[in-house]
């Protein structure tokens, strides 16, 4: 149900639409801070990162499709395979769900119109665009990493790993770790700070505490990655002994750091698209959802629990027995989490009236897959039988149900959701539907026989495999499964990309959602909302009283915020409003600081330590400058 | 020790088409009581996912068939149902399975299937995981071998993996489960087979180029043929009496192979490569890569690169005689 | 709403300070530096955690031909460094209360002391350096490297602090009392961060 605009607001919009006016043409781009402009420059630079890790695993696929394959030399495949896993978490899925869909709908779902610091938010996406160049540009010139997407030592060292490709890795990693600690700060005070008076946390949409939840997990798991990257740096080119055993290192630190930002990374990936899963099926089952404030609570405990289970991926290491037992009991206690979400949603979509349009589709397909993922996962927390499976392709098999089918999916069923949100156009519903089911047959065909695969001793990361191990038959079927999978995405493309020009065009909420971006325009004026929404539920669009109260407000000039670049201040807990901030329009400074940040990077991998001296010096006029710009009304 | 039932009833079809599906790494196919408790719980594991699993899909299947009526059968639009179904279902079940799950395998499966503590066994072998290739050593003797591992049928044989370079990771999947070769650790694993045979393991830790051929097998022998074999692996080598094989020996000596190689009794002592003293007895080479015959050894000779690119041995410029007459001596070196 | 606090209109010392009392809660900017601390103090975090995870796989700590590190003169300089808190919550102060002039004098020698500690330190960290080599030993790599991200965001504040100068020579607007306040907090951070990397570096001799 949208809001209707009254005549004696006309001026009013009128000066929202002049003050907010971006820059035309490509320094419009250049230079943006509005969250969804960002949104979209993520959205497709992501997707871009997507097509190349999707190539690197068809590279993979394609190799292994028979026994001694030839197509790729075994540097060849070990390039493919850690790019691939690089590629996929660092470059696609995290800036996907925290730089889209993430950037683009937390500050409507709060009722705001922009995000906390929004140069920083701009700063986000340049470092992260920035960073992929780095490292695919370490790619193009030969130096690729070669040691896996985690990279252990001794193998990384420099003794065993001469080639510059892990410095890339490492010095990338870091500099991709700047832009997304700024992204979570930014959603956390956005998230605190930026509500619409009124919104006190109880009545937050899921998504937002999703995004919280993602947030604090990010602030504390990447500096633990960040001290172990700059410890194999400082080994490789200083001569550091962090991780030699006969000068007093020790291999197995490298293992404990990554691990544990590894673990709640995969927590990072997978809470986003528990918030999509969250926001789709209240909609499309036209109820609310079952047992919000557990649900709620679940969200941010997985995230919380996430940080004491680091060390099942080490169970093979010869740790002490007490300690992998712990371990193994910490990763039970976090199915419960996961659990109660998993039956909230599926009792949802009982005890509701669903209309199974592919949104929903691709929220049910997640939930069979996440539970396959799921149930793989919890038979490794019985240490004998992760000791025996782990390395293995059962292994590769459960992560991937768990980031393709848990991740994945709810973000091309998000893709769909918002589709007529963000273009303004509706996407060809039946080719939707058949998209979905071509990549769930895809997904299934190319992840489910690794399961078996691997119980029947095949391990990971091999570039090829001998013809007489009982292997090959389950190979050649994931090979085939790769390409439908394949296919399906590109049905998704071509619908979507299609849709963009030809797609029928809506209104304002076309399904009835719940949350408030459905109340403003498709796609949204660059100020968000005319009027500052008032809200008394989660369920934002359902509540008929505070949607005509908006209306009546905007009539009446009230929570309008014509003066400047404005949006409402509030306190942390109930929202109640504290002050108006002014927001800056468009900075050139975030763009510019991206380069200095990234001719210090290129300067280290070069080893010129005066060149990034300078560059860094660079970085911090460039800061002083981007602060001295205070932002003023307009 | 009795053989492990597997759950009859309950197990899908893909499952016992599984077993003993012809992979020579099958770890549903175990030949030991490790690897059999370690079987015998994934069967349990199963059967409980896939029950979970339908039951999911059922009610999937129940949204579907109720999409157009609001509300649970029998609980109606009740709030207080629907919450207390998500704690049952989503609390309180799960949590007694897990409990179940955490007690059987990792506070009683866990002491069956640890690490054998020094002294327990009946023997110890040392092996030492390098790129690309498993040293193995048996401690009080002076026996050095390569790649292939005998051991004692019905025998507790304590393994003490290591590592000379980057981590690798022992693994006979049919025999127990792997353990990871870190540097400056010294990690154990027990191995008991069953009955005799040859079990293939594999190196499971990613360690590089050639990580997918690092194989190992593991030969159970009756006891008496394996002392007969343990023997004589640990005298030196014999002086060739064939003339061809002399000659190789000459070129062995004169040539880069005595630098990476070592043959007890001879002055090569080279460290970098496999000890090469009886690899005549071994079946395969490279690893498991290729099968120890005449022809696949003298292209190995000629061009290890092309067979295993990225290891460490280089080609050597000799002449298709020299080759020749390598072979007969390495052949002759039982 | 009309009277709510259009905060970016403040553009003068007391205006600005007015607009600090009104408030309910922690601006932005507050949150912000709080959370960046959260991820400074969590690297700082990783790092002591990982010289006592390589100190309890050693035998001898420090190894054999390293001198367990003399107490005296970390410690003074830490204390100087803890001690320039002070003048930085009367800047503090002084800017709540209005007082552009007496907050920029306080921040003026902040920066002197802090200076002058990092002149201190670094003179030690050369010291350190030609007595052992980071590039011998694991104790080596740790030390120098906790010391020297320590002093790297010391060196940090520092340029927070010259840029803090620069802008309050001029006004004492909203945004400044805000950045005032959370570099005020940074330095509160790195001086905690001091104390426990100055007890960690002299584990060996307490």
């Amino acid at each position: 149900m949208a809001i209707a605009v009254p005549r004696e607001a006309g001026p009013r919009i009128e000066r929202l639409e002049r003050i907010w006016r971006e820059r035309p043409g490509v320094m419009g781009w250049l230079t943006t801070t509005d969250h969804k402009r960002i949104a979209i420059l993520y959205l497709f630079t992501s997707l871009a990162f997507f097509a190349a890790g999707g190539v690197e695993a068809l590279l993979i696929r394609t190799q292994l499709i028979r026994p001694d394959n030839g197509l790729l030399t075994p540097s060849g495949f070990d390039q493919a395979m850690t790019m691939h896993g690089v590629t996929m978490i660092f470059l696609f899925v995290i800036p996907m769900s925290i730089g889209a869909f993430g950037n683009y709908l937390v500050p409507l779902m709060i009722g705001a119109r922009d995000m906390a610091f929004p140069r920083l938010n701009a700063a986000s996406y340049w470092i992260f665009l920035a960073s992929g160049l780095f490292i695919y540009g370490g790619v193009a010139a030969g130096h690729a990493p070669t040691a896996g997407w985690f990279d252990y030592v001794p193998l990384a060292s420099k003794q065993f790993s001469p080639d510059s490709g892990i410095d890339f890795y490492a010095l990338g990693l870091i500099f991709n770790g700047i832009s997304s600690t700024a992204a979570a700060i930014n959603f956390i005070v956005t998230i605190f700070k930026l509500r619409a008076p009124g919104m006190s946390l109880n009545r937050m949409p899921l998504f937002c505490y999703a995004f919280l939840a993602v947030s604090f997990a990010l602030v504390f798991a990447l500096p633990a990655l960040t001290c172990a990257l700059l410890m194999l740096e400082a080994d490789r080119l200083l001569g550091f002994q962090f991780f030699e055993v006969a000068r007093g290192g020790d291999t197995i630190l490298w293992q404990n750091l990554f691990w544990i930002f590894g673990h709640p990374e995969v927590y990072v990936i997978i809470l986003p698209a528990f918030g999509i899963a969250t926001s789709i099926i209240p909609t499309f089952v036209r109820r609310r959802m079952v047992a919000f404030p557990l649900v709620a609570l679940a969200e941010i405990l997985v995230a919380f629990i996430g940080f004491g289970v680091w060390a099942h991926h080490m169970f093979a290491v010869g740790l002490s027995q007490v300690t992998t037992i712990y371990f193994a009991a910490a990763s039970l206690i976090i199915v419960i989490p996961s659990g109660i979400q998993l039956f909230a949603w599926i009792t949802t979509i009982v005890t509701g009236t669903p209309r199974f349009k592919t949104p929903l589709l691709w929220i049910v397909g997640f939930i069979v897959l996440f539970i396959i993922g799921g149930l793989s996962g919890i038979t490794f927390a019985a240490i004998p039988f992760d000791q025996q499976l782990t390395d293995t392709y059962y292994v590769v098999a459960h992560f991937h149900y768990v980031i393709f089918g848990a991740a994945v999916f709810p973000i091309l069923g998000g893709l769909f959701y918002w589709f007529p949100k963000v273009t303004g156009r509706m996407y060809h519903e039946r080719w939707g539907q058949a998209s979905f089911w071509v990549t769930f047959a895809g997904m299934n065909l190319t992840f489910f026989p690794m399961h078996i695969v691997g119980l029947l001793g095949m391990p990971r990361r091999q570039y090829t495999y001998p013809p007489d191990m009982g292997w090959t038959g389950y190979n050649v079927i994931e090979s085939i499964g790769a390409y439908v999978l394949a296919a399906g995405l590109l049905m998704v493309a071509v619908n979507l990309v299609v849709s963009c020009f030809r797609g029928a065009r809506v209104g304002n909420d076309p399904w009835e959602g719940d949350t408030l971006e459905w109340s403003t325009s498709s796609p949204p004026p660059a100020y968000n909302y005319a009027v500052i929404p008032r809200v008394t539920s989660p369920y934002a669009m359902w509540d008929r009283e505070d949607r005509e109260a908006d209306v009546e407000n905007l009539a009446a000039g009230e929570k309008v915020l014509e003066q400047g670049h404005e949006t409402p201040a509030v306190t942390a807990v109930d929202a109640e409003w504290d002050e108006i901030l002014e927001m800056p329009s468009s900075s050139p400074w975030p763009p510019v600081l991206a380069l200095a940040i990234s001719g210090v990077f290129a300067m280290v991998i070069l080893k010129q330590w005066i060149a990034a001296g300078v560059f860094l010096v660079a970085a911090f006029v460039v800061l002083g400058a981007w602060h001295g710009k205070e932002p003023q009304e307009a | 020790m009795a053989r492990i039932r597997r759950p009859g009833l309950l197990v899908p079809a893909a499952a016992l088409a599984l077993s003993g599906c012809g992979s020579p790494q099958d770890t549903l196919d175990p030949h030991s009581p490790q690897s059999g408790d370690i079987a015998a719980l994934w069967w349990w594991m199963l059967a409980v996912a896939g029950a979970v699993f339908l039951g999911a899909l059922a009610m999937l299947g129940l949204a579907w068939l109720r999409r157009s009526r609001r509300g649970l059968p029998f609980f109606g639009e009740s709030e207080r149902a629907t919450t207390g179904l998500v704690v049952a279902f989503g609390m309180v079940i799960p949590a007694t399975v897990l409990v179940a799950l955490f007690g059987v395998a990792d506070l009683y499966l866990i002491k069956r299937t640890s690490a054998p503590a020094a002294g327990s066994s009946a023997m110890t072998v040392d092996v030492v995981g390098h790129q690309w290739f498993w040293e193995v050593r048996y401690p009080g003797t002076r026996a050095v071998t390569a790649n292939e591992i005998h051991i004692p049928a019905r025998t507790p044989v304590r393994v003490v993996a290591t590592t000379a370079d980057v981590i690798h990771s022992f693994w006979v999947p049919e025999l127990n489960r792997k353990v990871d070769t870190i540097p400056g650790q010294r990690n154990s694993v027990l191995l008991y087979a069953d009955e005799p045979g040859t079990y293939r393991g594999q190196c499971a830790e990613f360690c590089g180029l050639q990580h997918a051929h690092m194989g190992l097998a593991v030969v159970a022998q009756p006891r008496a043929r394996f002392r007969a074999w343990l023997e004589r692996q640990a005298r030196p080598a014999a002086p060739p009496s064939a003339a061809r094989a002399r000659r190789g020996r000459r070129v062995f000596m004169a040539n880069a192979c005595s630098d990476c190689h070592t043959i007890r009794g001879t002055p090569a002592q080279g460290k970098v490569g496999p000890d090469l003293t009886h690899v005549a007895g071994r079946s395969t080479l490279a690893a498991l890569t290729i099968p120890n015959a005449p022809r696949e050894l003298a292209a190995w000779i000629r061009d290890p690169q092309a067979v295993k690119p990225g290891n460490r041995m280089p080609g050597l410029r000799l002449s298709p005689r020299q080759v020749g007459e390598l072979v007969a001596y390495l052949e002759h070196l039982r | 709403m009309s009277d709510v606090t259009r905060s970016m209109e403040a553009g003068a010392a007391g205006v600005a300070a007015r607009v600090e009392r009104r408030r309910r809660s922690m601006p932005s900017g507050w949150w912000g530096m709080a959370l960046l601390i959260a991820t400074e103090f969590t690297l700082f975090a990783s790092l002591i955690a990982s010289y006592f995870y390589l100190r309890f796989q050693a035998s001898t700590w420090p190894p054999a031909g390293i001198e367990p590190p003399s107490i005296t003169l970390p410690a003074v300089f830490t204390g100087i460094l803890v001690a320039s808190c002070a003048p930085v919550y009367g800047a503090v102060r002084m800017a709540r209360a209005g007082r552009r002039p007496a907050a920029w004098g306080l921040l003026a020698v902040a920066l002197l002391v802090q200076g002058a500690y990092l002149g201190l330190q670094l003179w030690l960290f050369v010291d350190d350096l030609n007595t052992f080599s980071p590039a011998d030993t694991a104790y080596g790599s740790i030390y120098f490297a906790l010391l020297g991200i320590h002093h790297v965001h010391v060196a940090v504040g520092l340029l927070l602090d010259l840029w803090l100068l620069g802008v309050l020579a001029f006004a004492l607007t909203n945004y400044r009392l805000i950045a005032l306040r959370v570099i005020a907090m940074y330095w509160y951070f790195v001086a905690s961060v001091a104390v426990l990397v100055l007890l960690t570096q002299l584990y060996p001799s307490l």
